[in-house]
């Protein structure tokens, strides 16, 4: 298994955020924790300046945490390399959850 | 052919859409159910309807209001004492069921009247009872009445009262999964923002979608005290009419129960920009994870890490005695929709078990693309299962153990196969750290109880023993 897939089994079966009601709220999410998820495993500090942002950190966190525990490969990535793995990893959750999703719902106007 | 048409659905070939094995390699673009979907005419359906989604799951379960259910009595009495869900307010919410008890005559010359006779009765026996929430029924809708004039009426009269009314008759839609989202949305529209919560805590939350089942709430509630967090409305599980009318303060909404709550949550976050947080709150991982998240938003991981160290001390030795005992055990989960994905890996990590069937009575496809990702190669995922389909399904994966309610629940206990309920629990609560041990706790005792194999002797040769 490629280490994308890995790493978008690992999402896939441990995260609520990707699946949450409605296409904009899945996108909002994955373009939320996934790169502060990048941020935090690369030794940065993402910005929790609105509430939005304190919550896509909190997902973000222990997503990073949980994927240092799971995914040892990841320990040996230089920093280009994990971007690359996480931008494949982006594409291939939106294509799942969003663009591809067989989820009828999905795009319905209102909750 | 991932989709399953079962052999007992040959004269219902729809049925195919609905029921599908998992195998290796396979994501959710390619095979996802239909659900959310009209029951298809001729299959045994345990689906409940829509008004039972409004009443028996959220609005029954606040302490201090009069749950007044305007149609034939027997749709008050069969949402009244089925569920168990207790409260702090000496179970106010489960001793009584109110009902205008409407007969043929007011089918035929209408029943507002009768309504408003029925509110001002309730109020009246019950002085210290000040909210009511009205839920129309099939037979008040169909005739038109109009229970919100009415309670506008009542409440011009008497305007130490308030009355929220629910127009969700049971068949609104294909499953109660209807009257989830008509509450939530009528809430959020009519009654959130009207009362103004003190705040004593600079950690507030909503927890919503969770309805204290056995006690879920209590156990939460120890939680979020040792944290300091101020939980404004529990959505709605031991909480007050009141306390749900203030969910807009919150700083952060906790979503448990994304299918029957989801709904409040977006529109939270739409209307006053709270963030919605969805969590696990079953199972010794989840509920570590849930906490961690909740810590990292407040930035209280001191807290939340010795709050965990606390309960995996006091509980971990327990769950890993039953995790020995149960290492390999297959269970089926049958149940509303969103306790397949809560469930399914939180019983493989914690317990060691094998999750082999999973069907979803109001379950929506998120509902499955959630439990698809969690679950397993092999297993079978049904939407709206039906009873012949579970006789099947058993000769397919033959479980140990079932989660389910209790009408299919006697079904397979005539298999001498154990169900534990699913719904209600046996002996919860089940949440959090001490819950799933509760849950393993069931689960062993119904698999190990000696009554299976007496149940199949056949005593009608022979001596009796």
């Amino acid at each position: 298994m490629s280490q994308t897939d890995d790493m978008v089994t690992f999402i896939q079966e441990h995260c609520l955020w990707q699946f949450h009601s409605r296409a904009w709220d899945r996108e909002s999410n994955i373009n939320g924790i996934l790169p502060m998820a990048f941020q935090i495993l690369t030794g940065e500090t993402p910005k929790q300046e609105t509430p939005d942002e304190r919550c896509y950190f909190a997902n973000a966190n222990r997503l990073a945490a949980e994927m240092k525990d799971d995914l040892p490969w990841l320990e040996g990535l230089r920093k280009e390399e994990l971007a690359d793995v996480i931008d494949r990893v982006k594409d291939k959750i939106e294509d799942i959850a969003v663009k591809h999703s067989l989820n009828g719902e999905l795009n319905q106007p209102g909750y | 052919m991932p989709m399953k048409l079962l052999e007992c659905d040959t004269l219902i070939p729809e049925r195919e859409r609905h029921i599908y094995i998992k195998e290796a390699g396979e994501d959710t673009t390619q095979f996802l159910p239909v659900s959310d979907s009209a029951t298809i005419p001729g299959t045994l359906s345990e689906r409940g309807c829509a008004f039972c989604g409004a009443k028996l799951v959220i609005g029954g379960v606040l302490k201090d209001t009069i749950q007044m259910i305007h149609g034939p009595v027997g749709c008050a009495y069969d949402t009244w004492h089925t569920k168990r869900y207790p409260s702090d307010a000496d179970n106010f919410q489960l001793k009584y069921v109110w009902s205008t008890n409407v007969k043929e005559k007011n089918v035929v010359f209408g029943a507002e009247k009768l309504l408003k006779k029925s509110i001002f009765e309730a109020f009246d026996a019950m002085p210290n009872i000040k909210r009511m929430i009205i839920y129309t029924t099939c037979s008040t809708a169909l005739i038109g009445d109009d229970p919100k004039a009415v309670a506008r009426a009542v409440m011009d009269e008497r305007p130490e009262v308030d009355i929220f009314v629910v127009e969700c008759p049971g068949f609104a839609g294909v499953s109660q999964s209807k009257g989830h989202h008509v509450l939530n949305m009528a809430w959020i529209h009519e009654k959130v923002g009207q009362v103004e919560p003190e705040i004593t805590s600079p950690y507030t939350i909503n927890f919503i979608g969770d309805y204290n089942i056995q006690g879920d709430s209590f156990i939460l509630h120890q939680y979020w005290e040792k944290l300091g967090i101020q939980v404004l409305s529990h959505f709605t599980g031991n909480a007050t009419y009141d306390e749900c009318r203030g969910m807009h303060r919150a700083q952060l909404n906790v979503v448990n129960c994304a299918r029957s709550a989801g709904y409040i949550a977006n529109e939270l976050h739409k209307a006053y920009g709270i963030p919605r947080l969805d969590i696990d709150s079953w199972g010794f991982s989840y509920m570590s994870t849930g906490l961690r998240k909740i810590g990292d938003f407040f930035g209280i991981q001191d807290k939340v890490e010795a709050l965990i160290a606390e309960e995996e001390a006091k509980w971990k030795p327990q769950i890993d005695w039953y995790k020995e005992r149960l290492k390999g055990k297959k269970m089926a989960i049958w149940t509303g929709g969103p306790r397949l994905w809560h469930w399914t890996k939180a019983v493989e990590d914690d317990m060691g078990m094998e999750v082999v069937a999973m069907s979803s009575k109001f379950g929506h496809q998120e509902d499955f693309e959630k439990v698809i990702a969690r679950g397993n190669e092999g297993a079978i995922y049904i939407d709206d299962g039906n009873e012949l389909e579970f006789f099947e399904v058993l000769t397919m994966v033959h479980p140990d153990v079932i989660f389910t309610g209790p009408r299919v629940g006697e079904l397979v206990k005539k298999l001498h196969i154990p169900y534990v309920n699913g719904h209600a629990y046996h002996n919860g609560p089940y949440m959090g750290y001490e819950g799933f041990v509760n849950m393993a706790r069931d689960i062993y005792n119904a698999i190990n109880s000696p009554l299976w194999a007496l149940a199949g002797q056949n005593i009608q040769e022979g001596e009796l023993l």
